[in-house]
């Protein structure tokens, strides 16, 4: 509700931007929980996904003008050639062990990368080119509403996602492979579809995220950008759409913060390291994130209250949390 | 024919350079399981001691020396801080090593400095032969040799030593080392600061191959030496060897012939070993 009327309220163009930015970063993050939260799977190379929505959208407007159809059109267009992409990584390395995964993203993202800087005709290589976007969202309170909009719709559509049976064989593999597989389901499918439905997402995210900045180079494929879902992803909670949401305002918020500092001492320029740091030691101490941690302390209050202690059942749910990024 | 033998050593030094790398990242994978995805990071730590110390002491075998002692020290450190609380677990394992890599190459930012630095061939080394019509570069001969000779006692270790034996037990199967006596974690911090060290050393020889270093690189050959490991075959050493060799050779000749497709030609050479035998050539299980 503070969202809607925020616009209304703040002159502060920034201030707008940044939460625009975070609604859209939101969106990548919740489709990378899809894989690393709920299927369990490490891909270091989500940026593909994102750079091609990107792209797409950006090749589209300075080809063929702004228009609202050929963004539509751009759009699916991205979200098309991610769902290719994926598929294809996918069904190379995902009958592998999760390092394959997670090595041949790496590669692949890579591969892009080298590709979109040599490829200049069209990408005008690292330094980017920028491009008109149709009159509707030139307006900055518009772009904010739909990013808006969207991020609640991915996340409901998400949510929705992960409780059909699809998605509850998808959360059952995170929990145990080799049970899922002899109860004869193929695993392999399943993640595949799973690395498509996240692909699919962080392209449109990628759309958007263009869309905000009116300028694309080749800073999308970069490694950074899968790190910044990384972070937001694990920061915030794995296996929880809103811990991604969370993380992505965390992560956004610190940034600025952090950059700001930077005018005080040049440490702060390097402000990475303290999220790499946070990283690590959230991965180490906290690897259920910001939400799965507070939503597993509520559930042993609310156990513990009623019947006194009962050991048994808060060694189970810490199990549970345990669990949930324990995949081998 | 004075090119193709130029590329031939251009791609052999190359491919040594990334044996060094992958080399450390094998072995590591086939004893403890640990894909270690900060690798990349202790790579670029060798390089930049390498050329700091190389600058200071103003000798080149120290330089390596130093080098490959940092690679261990941090190789120490991230063993015990970092990985061994997450044992057994790969996601998190994937996960906090990537962590790593990304606080060690912004790390070198703040020690050295964010903007590349120049490294220099000592000068014993620099320079080049001539036979015929045939320029040999002395410094890319001598990584070759570096290069085999490291394969040869990484092998020669393995095979003939106590500490071989044990570590190649411990491939198999730790669980029975551990019940025969051996304190096997005492031997996964040795084998981890062994690789860390090796992956530094290449760093330290890839400055002066290179001619100038940047907090990047560690990322860039960490890439090079994933698709090293993915096409020998996860854990195999010989595996390795044989594929960064290839490696090697197809970037040299590809950038000569054909350089629109010189990174895609290592990908395309993954994705064909892929598909024809997902284990990598020499290994033994998926």
């Amino acid at each position: 509700m503070v969202l809607i009327g925020l616009p209304f309220v703040t002159d502060s163009r920034s201030f707008l931007m940044m939460l625009t930015q975070i609604f859209i970063f939101a969106v990548f993050a919740m489709s990378y929980d899809i894989l690393l939260g709920y299927t369990g799977i490490v891909s270091f190379g989500h940026c593909m996904f994102f750079g091609v929505g990107a792209y797409s959208v950006g090749v589209m407007m300075n080809e063929k003008g702004a228009a609202i159809g050929s963004l539509l059109l751009a759009i699916l267009i991205g979200m098309v050639l991610s769902a290719l992409l994926s598929y294809i990584v996918g069904m190379l390395s995902l009958r592998l062990k999760s390092h394959f995964y997670a090595m041949l993203t790496l590669a692949f993202s890579g591969l892009l990368l080298v590709l979109a800087e040599k490829w200049r005709s069209v990408t005008h290589g690292n330094d980017g080119f920028t491009f008109q976007v149709p009159e509707l969202i030139k307006d900055r309170t518009v772009l904010y509403f739909i990013a808006l909009v969207i991020m609640v719709l991915v996340y409901l559509g998400l949510r929705r996602f992960i409780h059909t049976p699809v998605g509850r064989v998808l959360q059952a593999v995170r929990e145990n492979e080799q049970r899922t597989e002899s109860l004869g389901f193929e695993i392999v499918h399943y993640k595949v579809l799973a690395s498509i439905v996240a692909g699919i997402t962080a392209s449109l995210s990628g759309s958007l995220y263009v869309l905000t900045l009116r300028f694309v180079n080749t800073t999308v494929f970069s490694m950074d950008m899968t790190l910044n879902a990384l972070l937001m992803t694990i920061i915030g909670g794995v296996g929880t759409l809103i811990g991604a949401i969370i993380g992505a305002s965390i992560i956004e918020f610190a940034h600025h913060w952090l950059t700001e500092l930077a005018k005080f001492h040049p440490i702060f320029e390097r402000w990475i390291i303290f999220f790499g740091l946070l990283y690590i030691l959230v991965v180490l101490l906290f690897p259920a994130g910001i939400v799965g941690t507070l939503r597993s302390k509520w559930h042993k209050y609310r156990k513990a209250r009623p019947q006194d202690t009962d050991p048994s059942g808060v060694s189970t749910e810490s199990e549970s949390q345990g669990k949930k990024v324990n995949v081998s | 024919m004075d090119g193709v033998i130029n590329l031939l050593v251009n791609g052999l030094a190359t491919g040594m350079l990334v044996f060094l790398l992958a080399v450390g990242l094998t072995l590591i994978f086939g004893l403890m399981s640990v894909l270690n995805f900060g690798h990349g990071g202790l790579f670029a730590w060798g390089a930049y001691g390498g050329v700091w110390l190389y600058g200071v002491t103003g000798s080149f075998v120290a330089a390596l020396i130093g080098a490959v002692v940092i690679g261990m020290a941090l190789g120490w450190m991230m063993e015990r801080w970092v990985i061994r609380p997450v044992y057994g677990n790969h996601v998190q394992q994937i996960l906090v090593t990537l962590g790593v890599m990304l606080v060690l190459s912004e790390m070198l930012k703040v020690v050295w400095s964010p903007n590349p630095l120049k490294a220099d061939v000592p000068p014993l080394l620099s320079g080049s032969w001539e036979i015929g019509s045939v320029i040999l570069i002395k410094y890319r001969l001598f990584v070759i040799v570096i290069g085999l000779l490291v394969f040869l006692a990484v092998q020669l270790v393995l095979k003939k030593t106590k500490i071989g034996l044990i570590v190649r037990a411990g491939v198999m199967n730790k669980e029975m080392v551990q019940a025969l006596g051996i304190h096997i974690r005492t031997i996964f911090t040795l084998v981890f600061m062994v690789g860390a060290g090796l992956a530094a050393l290449g760093g330290a020889l890839l400055a002066p191959y290179s001619g100038v270093i940047f907090s990047e690189m560690g990322m860039q050959f960490a890439i090079l030496a994933f698709i090293v490991v993915v096409i020998g075959g996860m854990g195999s050493i010989q595996g390795s060897m044989l594929a960064a060799i290839l490696v090697g050779l197809s970037g040299s000749f590809l950038a000569y012939y054909l350089p629109e497709l010189s990174l895609a030609g290592n990908m395309l050479l993954m994705v064909i070993v892929l598909l024809i035998k997902p284990s990598g050539l020499f290994g033994a299980k998926g």
